[in-house]
């Protein structure tokens, strides 16, 4: 892609969630790999207790954005970002805030699936033990509780000792998503979850996405474009690291203000 | 067939037929060298070579190489394991990191009998201030440390980067993600070298010589000079007595066996680790 796009070539459509349920926004974010800009002025709300499913080309940004928002690209010294994060009200930007105390309240769950080298059990506690010493059965209730969430309980209960590798790739992913929320986020971040599944564990987790919605506010990436409009209630769509159009995913699908979303959708490119 | 075509299958032929070639010198050096080990070390092999003090058998000689090696590989294994995560998950880019590792390569292909020299500098002529098991240790853990850097290193730069971002995003502070995460992924490569450091200092002559000497009786006291195999062996095989220079064989074969010994057991806990995984 040699296209640029200036502030002059494109327009912006924000159709914005009612300003009261946003619980993080994102606003002019800029975001740098080693002096290279990745994002230019991106605005982002995302709304509580709801889907946000951020869509575009490969290389549009949208993990990026999605990596801000835990600030877990601060474990690279190359990277950068510029602008403001706030999460209820909170710059989370601030360098001198603890991101463990960020990350504990937006988890995240990764392309591939990333047990940790240790139990079932082990996996989903692990979180939990960071934060709190629970007793034993209380633990063991946490630990069941967040594998439920995820639609796992019933296919791990009779081996919470096994290893957490030794599980099919759908059930690693679910199991990650039941260690994510087993700290109780407030966010949970899914960066293209599915990707990596084939299409009955993919059906499994959207199911369990939707599920998580009550208690929990998601934003996902995703290439799925199917995907996108099945689970999410707010889509962004992202190209050459700028928002173009960000609306209620029934608008960006039906009825997208922006061409280059209307393209996009309709399959004309990307 | 064309010309072409022969004078091609023809280099192919010469080609592998070298390799060949060089495989089976090398092969069968290894297999006459074992051979020679075997014969002559199990020749002679008895009881008293065990419970006997040095000359009559290799008691002390075997017990002080045990200790020494024990608390070399301990120091070893300290040292070595959290240098090199340090150069894998933090200082590894930066300039000093960059000298670290150069200095590292350095050491691990430096003469052990330098090594033993610096030891007798450090420890036997200023500070000890005689010959001890301590010092013979110390030796022996620098010529190992190396080796469990540069292992520790390569294995946990093998870790994907996405279960350390995993760690991290459950809010993991960078040591405990390295701690619980990295290192119990990467148990089986570290576990591996600490074998070959093993490996490495367990028939090592040389860092001895002015560091741990020598010592006729059974001892486990380390501040004392203490007797080892590859040391008895060394004077041993240099004299004229028959009966010395079979027990020289006998602690050839026992260093070889224990070196072996240890690889097995290790490689069945690494199966076993993988297994569960």
């Amino acid at each position: 892609m040699t296209e640029t796009l200036t502030p002059d070539t494109y327009e912006r459509f924000m159709t914005e969630p009612p300003a009261e349920g946003v619980i993080l926004r994102a606003q002019g974010l800029d975001f740098f790999y080693n002096g290279y800009q990745a994002l230019h002025g991106v605005d982002l709300p995302i709304a509580k207790n709801a889907v946000t499913a951020l869509i575009g080309p490969s290389g549009c940004g949208k993990s990026t954005l999605l990596r801000v928002l835990n600030r877990i690209y601060a474990l690279y010294p190359g990277q950068k970002a510029e602008g403001q994060v706030t999460l209820d009200g909170e710059d989370i930007l601030d360098a001198r805030k603890d991101p463990a105390a960020l990350r504990s309240r937006v988890g995240m769950v990764f392309q591939k699936p990333t047990p940790f080298p240790m139990s079932i059990y082990d996996n989903v506690a692990f979180g939990i033990r960071l934060y709190e010493s629970l007793p034993k059965k209380q633990l063991d209730e946490r630990v069941e509780n967040a594998l439920r969430k995820a639609a796992l309980w019933d296919e791990v209960k009779g081996k919470l000792k096994a290893s957490g590798q030794s599980l099919s790739g759908g059930q690693q992913q679910r199991l990650c998503v039941a260690r994510g929320i087993a700290v109780e986020p407030e966010i949970l971040l899914l960066d293209e979850p599915a990707s990596a599944l084939d299409p009955i564990s993919t059906a499994k987790l959207e199911d369990t996405i939707i599920e998580l919605k009550r208690d929990y506010t998601i934003v996902i990436v995703t290439h799925n474009l199917q995907q996108a409009a099945r689970v999410a209630d707010y889509t962004g769509f992202m190209f050459l690291g700028r928002m173009i159009e960000f609306g209620p995913t029934d608008e960006v699908f039906m009825k997208p203000k922006a061409k280059r979303t209307e393209d996009y959708v309709g399959g004309r490119f990307g | 067939m064309s010309f072409r075509t022969l004078r091609r299958k023809a280099a192919n032929a010469v080609f592998v037929g070298f390799c060949s070639i060089a495989t089976v010198i090398a092969v069968t050096a290894l297999a006459l060298i074992l051979w020679t080990l075997f014969s002559r070390g199990l020749h002679g092999m008895n009881l008293n070579v065990f419970t006997k003090e040095t000359p009559s058998g290799l008691s002390n000689a075997i017990l002080g190489s045990l200790m020494m090696c024990a608390l070399a590989m301990a120091i070893a294994l300290v040292i070595g394991i959290l240098a090199g995560t340090w150069l894998s998950e933090f200082g590894g880019e930066t300039r000093y990191g960059h000298a670290i590792r150069f200095l590292n390569d350095v050491l691990l292909s430096a003469p052990s009998i330098l090594i033993g020299l610096f030891v007798y500098e450090l420890l036997v002529a200023r500070t000890i201030g005689h010959y001890s098991g301590i010092a013979g240790a110390v030796a022996l853990a620098l010529i190992a440390i190396p080796v469990v850097i540069r292992t520790t290193e390569d294995i946990l730069a093998l870790q994907p980067q996405a279960l350390r971002e995993a760690g991290s995003a459950l809010g993991t502070p960078a040591w405990m993600v390295v701690r619980n995460i990295v290192w119990r992924a990467a148990g089986g490569g570290l576990l591996t070298g600490g074998l070959l450091a093993f490996a490495r200092i367990s028939g090592e002559t040389a860092p001895l010589l002015f560091t741990s000497l020598g010592n006729q009786f059974f001892r486990t006291d380390l501040t004392q000079p203490m007797a080892s195999v590859p040391k008895v062996m060394n004077d041993y095989a240099l004299t004229a007595s028959d009966e010395l220079q079979q027990l020289a064989w006998n602690g050839a074969l026992i260093v070889t066996l224990a070196v072996l010994a240890v690889n097995v057991i290790g490689r069945i806990i690494i199966a076993a680790k993988a297994e569960q995984s």
